[in-house]
């Protein structure tokens, strides 16, 4: 009862006091409303990507192993997870060859077969064009871990595919040769399982990409007597220079920090450390070693790694548009 | 010119058998592993590669091995579990998002649009070590629902950037026009933005779902029982298991593909759209 009579005053207080800031409520609202429908999404990316990408950065100046992880306590060591790191032969003369080498290859592999696959279907008719781009999509979708596995069976040491075709062949004895031990053919697999699963996106990128450049560029070309590779070298490189760079640059983004398509492969779980790269190795040591904090050094070095080409990236992108 | 005709149509007969052959090796190259893994798994025979390139007969008994046997169902159904909880909660997340940064014209925009652009490149490698600190934490360590939770945050921003294309692209106008009819701004949401964006709702939620049917280090990180496997860690438990039984690795490779595969075609335009053209449109 007296409860209800309390209340009224201030109710009506507060009915009565919004005249002098009902001018500016609507506004304040009204500024506030992007921020409230961000707000979901920031929280969420801010608490589940930023944040632990700042703990990353902070657990690899710790010494932080499996005691750390049950008692969540940890002994600040500076920059002495680097330092091994760096001194640590198997970083320069395995871990980085791999992951560099087999990006550059994996990346020359996909730009180049992709855009070759653009020129051919440049060529084609609408009908047959539409079909084959199908096609090549149905590779582009394969997940990567099932892919793998298709290419792992496909190269089965005793019963594959590939062997049985050498065998036959009389090219490779009837012992056959385990690839997947030695680091080239083991990558060669890997390298041919990326580019068959990233083609289709530079091919169908190119191709409408080739699908704006005017007719008459290549006209004139004809006229002055340029033959294909001049055409495509003086007509189609200089105008598609910022989609090759796109492509180039996001197919470099991925095939730095391949992970399924080596961990899952026969050895590349560990067992042979010969054949891991940044990603797998920082994972192993992390998870396998319990050796979390010189994990994150890696994982760390590998992120520098890709944010320096998501710079070069992102000017590309916005050389001449601003972001607005 | 009697000559010349016959030469100028041999040379283009060339032609288009050379362009033939060129189709005939790109199809070939990139249909034959989803065929080879398709083919391997329905083969009554799948002793060696060459017993399974061309089967005598098929059948689907390793389909069927695979599901109620050694209980492939059970991932599927954990996947399908995740899978809908990551689309609802990042469309939703994504849309909100999308129409504050593609609509309103306010401070730190464009910080946020960078932020959301560079977050897409962190290497999951880097954060797993972190992420699986924070999941054992909260006690979400072999449950679903944690997985899930991390995946909405995976798949938000690639879904922002798309979404954000598809909100810019509903004219003002039309916003406008509710307004004047006495529409408040969450009736306009709702009955106006909302329909014409369902779409790009729809294409956002395929690659959400994706995203998170083919995750593999976090769900390998974080689960550790059997029955909470998504198809990705359990094919690999799967693999351990078999690994001379190719029929049935690829009969249940094949069964985690195929919805892959069914959504992916549908939305193939968008994709290659919006990794380059989302990014480069204002």
């Amino acid at each position: 009862m007296s409860g209800t009579v309390l209340t009224r005053p201030a109710a009506s207080a507060a009915g009565s006091a919004p005249p002098p800031r009902r001018r500016t409520l609507p506004r304040l609202r009204k500024q506030a409303r992007p921020w409230l429908l961000l707000a979901p999404a920031l929280l969420v990316i801010g608490t589940l990507l930023v944040y632990p990408l700042g703990r990353v950065v902070w657990l690899s100046v710790q010494d932080y192993g499996l005691r750390n992880v049950v008692s969540g306590e940890s002994d600040y060591i500076g920059a002495d997870n680097y330092v091994r790191l760096l001194s640590e032969p198997y970083l320069w003369q395995i871990a980085l060859p791999n992951t560099v080498v087999f990006a550059a290859a994996a990346v020359g592999g996909t730009v180049v077969f992709g855009t070759l696959v653009a020129l051919l279907l440049r060529t084609l008719g609408p009908v047959v064009r539409t079909i084959v781009i199908s096609c090549i999509m149905v590779a582009w979708a394969m997940p990567a871990v099932t892919g793998t596995y298709v290419w792992i069976w496909i190269f089965d040491v005793d019963r594959g595919i590939v062997r049985q075709a050498l065998v036959a062949l009389g090219l490779i004895g009837a012992d056959g040769v385990n690839w997947f031990t030695e680091r080239l053919t083991f990558y060669a697999i890997v390298t041919l399982n990326i580019v068959h699963h990233g083609f289709p996106f530079v091919a169908v990128t190119v191709l409408a990409g080739l699908l704006t450049v005017p007719r008459e560029l290549y006209e004139a070309a004809m006229l002055d007597g340029a033959g294909a590779w001049q055409r495509f070298r003086h007509v189609t490189l200089p105008t598609l220079r910022p989609v090759f760079a796109v492509v180039t640059i996001l197919s470099t983004i991925w095939d730095f920090k391949v992970f399924a398509q080596v961990y899952l492969m026969p050895g590349g779980s560990g067992s042979n450390m010969e054949v891991l790269n940044l990603g797998v190795w920082s994972y192993i040591r992390s998870f396998g070693r319990q050796e979390y904090g010189l994990g994150s050094a890696i994982a760390v070095m590998l992120t520098l790694m890709l944010l320096a080409i998501t710079i070069v990236y992102l000017r590309a992108l916005f050389r001449d548009e601003e972001l607005r | 010119m009697t000559t010349r005709a016959p030469r100028r149509r041999a040379r283009r007969t060339g032609h288009t058998l050379a362009k033939a052959l060129a189709v005939a090796g790109v199809l070939l190259f990139t249909l034959f592993p989803a065929y080879f893994m398709v083919v391997s798994a329905a083969s009554v025979r799948t002793t060696s590669g060459t017993d399974a390139l061309l089967p005598d007969a098929l059948t689907l008994d390793s389909f069927r091995y695979v599901l109620f046997d050694a209980g492939f169902l059970t991932y599927l159904g954990n996947s399908l579990y995740v899978a809908l909880v990551t689309v609802a909660g990042s469309s939703l997340l994504a849309l909100f998002a999308a129409v504050a940064v593609a609509r309103f014209r306010f401070r730190l925009r464009t910080t946020v649009l960078l932020m959301v652009l560079v977050v897409q490149m962190v290497p999951l490698e880097a954060l797993v070590i972190p992420l699986f600190l924070q999941v054992r934490d909260l006690q979400m360590l072999n449950t679903l629902l944690g997985l899930s939770i991390v995946y909405i945050a995976l798949s938000l921003p690639f879904a922002i950037w798309m979404l954000r294309g598809f909100v810019a692209a509903v004219p003002v106008d039309v916003e406008e026009a509710a307004y004047i009819d006495g529409a408040s701004w969450g009736r306009m949401f709702w009955s106006v933005l909302l329909p014409l964006v369902a779409p790009g709702l729809v294409a956002t939620a395929i690659f959400s779902f994706i995203t998170a049917w083919n995750e593999f280090i976090l769900a390998l990180t974080f689960l550790n029982e059997d029955d909470k496997f998504t198809v990705a860690v359990g094919l690999r438990q799967f693999y351990g298991q078999f690994t001379t039984d190719w029929a049935s690795v690829m009969a249940a490779s094949t069964v985690v593909t195929l919805p892959v595969m069914v959504f992916f075609l549908l939305v193939q335009r968008g994709l290659a759209a919006g990794l380059v053209q989302g990014a480069v449109k204002g």
